[in-house]
């Protein structure tokens, strides 16, 4: 520097000070950099915060009806999976609703057949099916069932009449206690002879009942082993990560126990009691759980995106590979014996619980690995979705028969 | 003291001048770099240097998800207009996935169009609908005509849907209703594709001949460790408890008939490499799609339309090299139906 130092005597009164130095060039242009990206980033959320908004208010059944799905709405979630978006059902499987007279008839027909469900032979129109239709009780509210069956009716049987709630409420008192409808003959009883003629209800399947030892490990347990029920409920129902077992294959129930014995899957309290289990033991207890045909307890606990669930269930997003849950475990998540168990009210936590196992492979025992590269192919919020969606689904109608075989 | 003084007498800005001319320099500095390094930061994103942690982990082999982004998009579901048109869409689709049912009078056994045109017709690389619409009329060698998609579709329905077994005995009549409302969903899904080329995804990509060629003895284990968990060990395919089929069978009396391009076996190795097992495209080696497809094209399955002699007249007469057709496999000529 051209200052030269004067040899100074420093003042008595000095004080210590800290020169200003300059905010170098780059750390302002840095931070100059980083305000515009704040700024760049601000505008483009808002952007999509009112895109969403926009989109939220397009979509969202709530302001078609005001509260709720609407009716057309629930029937494309509940009804179109098994009886197909345009009410043809399928040929030989699954009557049709165009035209079914059981609409046609007064409303608490369908009301009814909504809270029981079908397990039985049935007649509609020139064919019969051997019907297996699940209880709505514990997936719809009252609301959400009056509002279904006004639109069922409008649009399958020209029947233009609202359904009250206070009617549902009525109906669902009157059959807390009763199963489902054992075919068209019980429903033609009920409801009067414009529905007959009807097949017989098949009788009971005789024999083949579930042994005392077996009852007695679901709910006692033996030795050191505690019992099914002390997780898994008294009907099979489960609970948070606990699963339901009710109205899951036999062979497939078999199979994971099978599997926790030898180590293939891996959970320390299963596989204890896996292990104490004789490979008969494990096929019987296939047999009692997959014939429980019993209510709801999942609900969507995850926060997961319902609509974004409801497409990989029915869907699948094929841009990322995963073909909807529906393509293998059946038209409305009930399963296909022996091999892909139903999934639909399961509890949430628990089916996102296996998808993460999948995903890192602590699960593995699915064939082919299917579950594992369909997990991979899921992120977090796909997990939670699908998940959450698939609780808001009606119960498996386990069938009433302990032959092992939930297919035909 | 001195140096302001200096500058004061060269006659330059004053200290104020000066100070707040060097500031207006540093902004103006600032504010470019700043400015700049946004823009080059934002380049160096959009060319995913800094990797796209967000995104999704890819299912597949890269490069097949790679390209399924320059596959054509059909239309989403939900844009299907309403009135008569749209109408006519949705019974086209409903047709496509429920063939059985909506088309009970002209289908003889348990299979939908959507078995085989995954994803209701929309998947790349499994024969999708909006690149076949695009394609017809076309001379086709198998019948030496020039073939609209009504002709084409008459074909579907003699063979794939094996209508000689249905209860009208064959495939809807020309004009049929059913033949309109298909061919409109395919139009609705070939929605605003460019016309005249050939669009990525089209049919089933053929698959190069492997130098082992192909031996149902080995497909017979590849079918049971790949496919047997869906289709079953006896290819019969699966149901729900409604008895729903969930799995389409294979072949047998239920399955497409002796005249349906799956029932070659470098038609069905095309479509098993690339689609299945379902989700897993891609994952079986080219060995295991042609030895998997021979064991599953030489079962028998419901005979040949078009056969009026023997079965080795019409062998000759239909029948290219690539099939078990006419050929006796473990004592049993092949071709001569499943008897409904």
């Amino acid at each position: 520097m051209s200052n030269p130092v004067t040899p100074q005597r420093p003042s008595e009164n000095f004080e210590p000070y800290e020169e200003m130095r300059r905010i170098p060039i780059a750390v302002v242009m840095v931070a100059v950099a980083l305000a515009l990206w704040g700024v760049a980033l601000l505008f483009q959320s808002s952007h999509a915060v009112a895109v969403g908004q926009a989109e939220e208010t397009v979509q969202s059944p709530e302001s078609e009806e005001g509260l709720g799905l609407t009716g057309a709405r629930l029937f494309a979630s509940n009804c179109a999976t098994c009886h197909q978006p345009g009410g043809e059902g399928v040929e030989f499987a699954i009557p049709p609703l165009r035209d079914s007279p059981f609409l046609a008839a007064g409303p608490e027909v369908t009301v009814s057949i909504l809270l029981r469900g079908i397990d039985g032979p049935i007649r509609v129109g020139d064919k019969t099916f051997d019907g297996h239709m699940p209880s709505f009780a514990s997936a719809l509210d009252d609301v959400e069932i009056a509002r279904l069956v006004t639109h069922l009716r409008k649009r399958f049987a020209g029947r233009d009449q609202e359904v009250s709630h206070a009617q549902v409420t009525r109906l669902r008192q009157e059959f807390a206690e009763a199963g489902p409808f054992a075919g068209g003959e019980a429903l033609a009883a009920r409801f009067g002879s414009g529905l007959a003629p009807q097949p017989p209800a098949k009788p009971s399947p005789g024999g083949a009942a579930i042994a005392p030892e077996i009852l007695k490990l679901v709910d006692k347990g033996r030795g050191e082993v505690w019992s099914c029920s002390s997780c898994h409920g008294d009907r099979g129902e489960g609970a948070d990560t606990v699963p339901r077992l009710a109205g899951l294959p036999a062979k497939y129930i078999a199979k994971q126990l099978r599997n926790y014995a030898d180590g293939s899957r891996q959970n320390e309290n299963m596989q204890l009691v896996a292990r104490s289990l004789s490979e008969k033991e494990r096929q019987e207890l296939g047999l009692y759980y997959s014939a429980i045909r019993t209510p709801s307890t999942a609900r969507p606990s995850l926060g997961g995106n319902l609509e974004r669930g409801r497409q990989l269930v029915l869907q699948g997003d094929w841009t990322i590979g995963v073909p909807g849950c529906t393509a293998c475990h059946g038209p409305s998540a009930f399963g296909v014996a022996p091999s892909f168990p139903g999934l639909a009210a399961q509890h949430p936590a628990y089916t996102a619980s296996q998808l993460a196992a999948w995903v890192s492979g602590r699960r593995d025992n699915s064939p082919q690995k299917m579950m594992n590269v369909i997990a991979k192919a899921l992120n977090d919020d796909d997990r939670a979705a699908v998940s959450d969606y698939l609780a808001t689904l009606p119960p498996v109608p386990a069938t009433a028969s302990a032959t092992g075989e939930n297919s035909r | 003291m001195n140096q302001e003084e200096r500058r004061v007498v060269e006659g330059s800005d004053s200290p104020q001048q000066r100070k707040a001319g060097e500031g207006a320099k540093r902004v103006i500095f600032a504010l470019a770099g700043g400015a700049a390094l946004f823009v080059l930061g934002s380049i160096a994103f959009d060319f995913g240097i800094f990797g796209d942690s967000g995104s999704r982990p890819t299912p597949n082999s890269g490069d097949e998800r790679v390209a399924a982004a320059s596959y054509f998009q059909p239309p989403d579901e939900s844009s299907i207009p309403d009135g008569p048109d749209g109408d006519a869409i949705r019974r086209g689709m409903a047709l496509f996935v429920n063939t059985k049912t909506n088309a009970s009078e002209f289908v003889g056994n348990e299979l939908a169009c959507a078995n085989c045109h995954l994803d209701k017709g929309r998947e790349p690389n499994s024969a999708p609908m909006w690149a076949a619409y695009l394609i017809y009329p076309k001379y086709r060698s198998k019948n030496k005509q020039i073939n609209t998609m009504e002709d084409r579709l008459r074909g579907c329905f003699t063979y794939s849907m094996n209508g000689q077994g249905s209860p009208s005995g064959g495939p809807p009549p020309p004009g049929h209703p059913i033949y309109k409302d298909l061919q409109m969903y395919f139009h609705w899904l070939a929605s605003g594709a460019p016309v005249g080329e050939t669009l990525p995804g089209q049919g089933y990509p053929d698959l190069a001949k492997t130098d082992l060629g192909y031996d149902r003895e080995r497909g017979a284990q590849v079918f049971e460790q790949h496919c047997a968990a869906c289709h079953g060990s006896d290819g019969q395919g699966q149901r729900d408890l409604n008895g729903k089929i969930v799995f389409p069978p294979l072949w047998g009396p239920d399955s497409y008939n002796w005249g349906a391009g799956m029932a070659r076996v470098n038609t069905a190795a095309a479509f098993i490499k690339a689609n299945m097992p379902m989700g897993q495209g891609g994952t079986l080696t080219d060995q295991q799609a042609w030895d998997a497809a021979a064991f599953i094209d030489s079962q028998e399955r419901p005979k040949d339309p078009r056969q009026t002699g023997s079965v080795a007249e019409n062998a000759a007469a239909n029948h290219g090299k690539d099939t078990y057709y006419g050929k006796t496999v473990d004592g049993r000529l092949l071709g001569t139906g499943t008897g409904s």
